[in-house]
């Protein structure tokens, strides 16, 4: 592993906590945070108590309409006992994302130096109005047309399968394994939703939810919450001998709307993102070994694949299928390109872990963090090389909004 | 959702309307007020795509709709492609119901136009969401039709100078010989109404006369299925085809929703004429609409007879195809049809609608028009009368002394059902579609309660040139992408509207 150039840590992570994901009827949101946030604070190597926290950073996208309360900030103080700034971010399945950016701002500014951030979603508390509700992170006139939003993300594939799979059926497969490879991975995964294996053709024949969207191409809607500690370097290291550097935290947003967009193959918000944070890192696509992304759709993943340059346009879908058919391994399923490898969605992605949107963001930087300090336990990456470098990459609505992390062990 | 919103909603989706940067012509959907490259020092131009084509650029066919459209169970949405401006948007495509194992990479490249139709409703009494953003496939029922403009010619005689006849794509045969000679009828779709028939036959009206719809200074919109008992289906028709000059976010034109069972719109054929030849009026064209989605209680002998569809009449001074040269009204108190406020239903007087009502009125109005213009029959070359079923027409034009070939070619309600208020425009329209100039037709409407009047029109040589704009109501009836329904799914979908 070579970075080009030494990175510069912008804050560090020093303690995350997650709920399982799931259906779980028996929290309400502000639970499931305070679960999570109490299991956060309690994994802080040196201790760390309540009343050390500055400000708190959290993202939701429907907490106001799943549960019906506004002033978010108020709820969270009455969770937390205490007083201090705290900040909500909307940002539809980017609300964790854009929390993690806004707090690495508040370190970075110098006003905080020990933030929590979280994320968290209670979607089955409004289960018969769900798919209406997603359709927030789309334009109005999108939702007129009839689309949903495994529709619009189903309008995408179309274009995709037909401007480069031109009709191979590999290219469709190629869509199902990366469904196959997230459910394969969240079995080590004691708090994924699932914990089955699907085989390609179990996805390509599961029911049509928005052609050619299939069930089984789909995250689901999920219950859960994840945080961490965000402190600033120095501070990092009063705290524990082993903080995960944040080295790059970039946003980009583009038009709410899917059809304006320039090309509906490729996420605009996803380059932009991506390559300000290498540029902000100092790193390049090649130094990253593992990479938790935004799989709402298995289609999201073959774009970041191409959109981060880890495949070139148009064929990343080539990429997956030969990479899932010629892996002979029992564990993590690498993609393979050249003499590259890079390891996707460990802990099974939003597809197999789980999709509680405001947590996701928060979800992936926990799976990175964990990879990174090897307290994985039985679903630790394992690879020749020991692991550095991960990003998280978090989209929201059909890519109105993007936020990459670059996550390192040695900074 | 709420009425501001409605109101905001209609201002962009009746006409899918957008702006364009007067310095790099770049066009924006939604519309906005400057140019994201060239900045706010760029000129916006208003643009709409309402008579636009479009083709398929991608889409899915969702199996699991939002709450708002599951009424519609499995359909089609795309994104829609302008290619000359680099437009694109979101569309829903209507009148399609997708087969099973269709492949949706076929939708790719199909040529697609806007179609007025209904989103949803706020529940059962709130505000009812149309828009445009709805494409039928270009090679399916309806073909793409330009709006040209054409030079107006001199003026004469007040009469029709354009119409426009919407019938939905889906039908239901009656079997055998039919109910009363009606042999198959029109069905609306699951997202249509009297609303969206009334937009979609004054489009083709415009289309057809070749004016511009500035010059359309007032609105008569007849029906009695209209989907609001009181809020005027003629504003949503004059904000939808721009009638009257524009002037902020409204119009100068005015107008009114008739109601006199199925003569509502028919009745005032003589009022639009009489406008525009009177002076103080100021306008060049009045719009006259005749829409229903006709309204049949389940298993009612009328739920046999009852189509849907709507037919639009421009009048005016210049370049008219038809005009009007007497009128004569008939009308008394009868109650032989009727429905009370708040019924969903009509109800009738069975056998009674015959004698003392249909034929009574429909027969005095014929008689004293031959009478009082001292012409026979002979001397004109069609006759049309309000056709609630294919027997009652005939028995009574055969009455008044004429042939079955001067009646059959206005007789329409036998492929097409009880249009009700739009039922003798359309036989009109069949009429208008194949006669010549010189010839007479005399038409007699009828509506329930009740009245009627006769309308003589000759037919004037601007007739021919304006047929190639028209598409013709035995084409419609005759469409070989019209497709058929069973009872239960025409009972469902007449429900919706």
């Amino acid at each position: 592993m070579k970075a080009t150039s030494k990175p510069k840590p912008i804050a560090a992570i020093v303690g995350v906590g997650r709920t399982v994901f799931g259906e779980l009827w028996y929290s309400n949101p502000e639970k499931l945070l305070f679960d999570a946030g109490l299991k956060c604070i309690e994994s802080v190597d040196k201790g760390l108590m309540r009343r050390d926290i500055q400000a708190c950073y959290f993202g939701s996208f429907l907490y106001q309409v799943t549960n019906k309360l506004g002033l978010i900030p108020g709820y969270m103080s009455r969770e937390l006992g205490s007083n201090i700034p705290i900040s909500m971010t909307e940002a539809a399945c980017a609300s964790g994302g854009s929390a993690l950016y806004n707090a690495c701002l508040g370190i970075k500014s110098g006003r905080f130096d020990t933030v929590l951030v979280g994320g968290f979603e209670k979607m089955t508390d409004r289960s018969s109005k769900i798919d209406d509700d997603l359709m927030f992170a789309a334009d109005p006139h999108e939702f007129d047309a009839g689309y949903t939003f495994s529709g619009l993300h189903a309008a995408i594939m179309t274009r995709y399968m037909h401007d480069y799979g031109q009709q191979d059926e590999r290219c469709r497969d190629a869509l199902a394994m990366v469904s196959c490879k997230n459910h394969h991975h969240a079995m080590g995964n004691e708090y994924a939703q699932y914990h089955r294996e699907y085989t390609v053709d179990d996805v390509n024949r599961s029911a049509l939810v928005a052609d050619p969207i299939r069930l089984l191409h789909c995250s689901s809607a999920s219950d859960g919450a994840a945080a961490l500690i965000v402190t600033s370097v120095e501070k990092a290291k009063e705290l524990t001998d082993t903080p995960i550097y944040i080295v790059a935290s970039q946003q980009a947003t583009d038009d709410v709307s899917l059809y304006t967009r320039e090309s509906l193959t490729s996420i605009k918000t996803t380059r932009l993102a991506t390559e300000a944070a290498f540029s902000e890192a100092g790193l390049k696509m090649e130094d990253v070994q593992l990479a938790e992304v935004h799989d709402c759709f298995t289609i999201e993943e073959i774009l970041f694949l191409e959109d981060s340059g880890f495949y070139d346009r148009g064929e990343g879908w080539r990429g997956v299928y030969e990479s899932y058919e010629s892996f002979k391994g029992s564990k993590h399923i690498p993609y393979v390109n050249g003499g590259k490898e890079l390891v996707v969605n460990v802990g099974g992605g939003l597809k197999a872990d789980g999709h509680p949107i405001g947590a996701t963001g928060i979800r992936q930087v926990y799976e990175c963090f964990k990879q990174l300090r090897g307290e994985a336990g039985k679903n630790q990456f394992s690879s020749d090389k020991s692991l550095t470098v991960a990003l998280c990459h978090n989209i929201g609505g059909t890519g109105g909004i993007a936020t990459v992390h670059i996550l390192m062990r040695d900074a | 959702m709420s009425e501001p919103i409605a109101r905001r909603k209609s201002l962009v989706d009746y006409r899918i309307s957008a702006t364009r940067c007067e310095s790099c012509g770049k066009v924006y959907f939604p519309p906005k007020s400057f140019c994201d490259k060239e900045g706010r020092a760029s000129k916006m131009s208003q643009v709409d795509y309402f008579y636009k084509k479009g083709t398929f650029f991608t889409g899915s066919i969702i199996n699991s709709p939002t709450n708002k459209f599951e009424y519609l169970e499995s359909y089609l949405s795309g994104i829609i492609d302008f290619p000359e401006d680099n437009l694109k948007l979101p569309g829903r495509i209507t009148d399609y119901i997708p087969p099973s194992g269709a492949d949706i990479s076929e939708f790719i490249g199909r040529g697609v136009l806007p179609r007025f139709r209904r989103l949803y409703a706020d529940g059962e009494s709130g505000i009812v969401y149309y828009s445009s953003l709805n494409f039928s496939f270009e090679d399916d029922y309806y073909p793409f039709q330009e709006y040209m403009i054409e030079p107006s010619g001199e003026v004469a005689k007040p009469g029709i100078v354009g119409y426009g006849v919407y019938l939905p794509k889906f039908r239901i045969k009656n079997e055998g010989a039919g109910v009363l000679g009606v042999k198959e009828r029109t069905v609306s779709f699951a997202d249509e109404d009297t609303t969206t028939f009334a937009v979609e036959a004054g489009k083709r009206a415009l289309i057809h006369t070749a004016v511009e719809s500035r010059h359309v200074k007032k609105c008569f919109a007849g029906s009695e299925s209209a989907p609001y008992a009181v809020k005027p289906l003629m504003a949503t028709v004059s904000q939808a085809l721009e009638l009257g000059e524009k002037y902020e976010d409204g119009f100068f034109s005015g107008g009114i929703d008739s109601q006199f069972a199925c003569k509502a719109a028919t009745d005032l054929f003589i009022d639009a004429a009489a406008l525009v030849a009177y002076p103080a009026f100021g306008g060049e064209y009045v719009m006259v609409i005749g829409a229903d989605n006709s309204q049949a209680a389940p298993g009612d002998p009328l739920d046999y007879t009852v189509g849907a569809g709507g037919v639009a009449y421009l009048f005016g001074k210049r370049d008219v195809i038809a005009t009007l040269d007497y009128y004569v009204p008939y009308t008394s108190d009868t109650p032989d049809f009727y429905r009370r406020e708040g019924e969903k239903y009509p109800r009738h007087g069975g056998r009674f609608t015959g004698e003392p009502a249909y034929y009574k009125h429909v027969l005095t109005a014929m008689k004293t028009a031959l009478t009082e213009t001292k012409l026979t029959p002979k001397d004109i070359a069609y006759v049309v009368c309000h056709s609630p079923n294919a027997t009652f027409p005939q028995r009574a034009a055969l009455e008044a002394g004429f042939e079955r070939k001067q009646i059959e070619p206005g007789l329409v309600v036998a492929s097409i059902g009880n249009l009700y208020s739009g039922s003798s425009p359309a036989g009109l329209a069949a009429v208008l579609d194949i006669a010549k100039p010189g010839e007479r037709i005399l038409v007699t409407s009828y509506g329930s309660g009740s009245g009627s009047e006769s309308y003589l029109f000759t037919v004037t040589e601007q007739i021919t040139e304006k047929r190639k704009r028209s598409i013709s109501v035995k084409d419609q009836i005759e469409n070989s992408c019209r497709q058929y329904v069973d009872y239960n799914t025409y009972r469902k979908w007449k429900e919706l509207s």
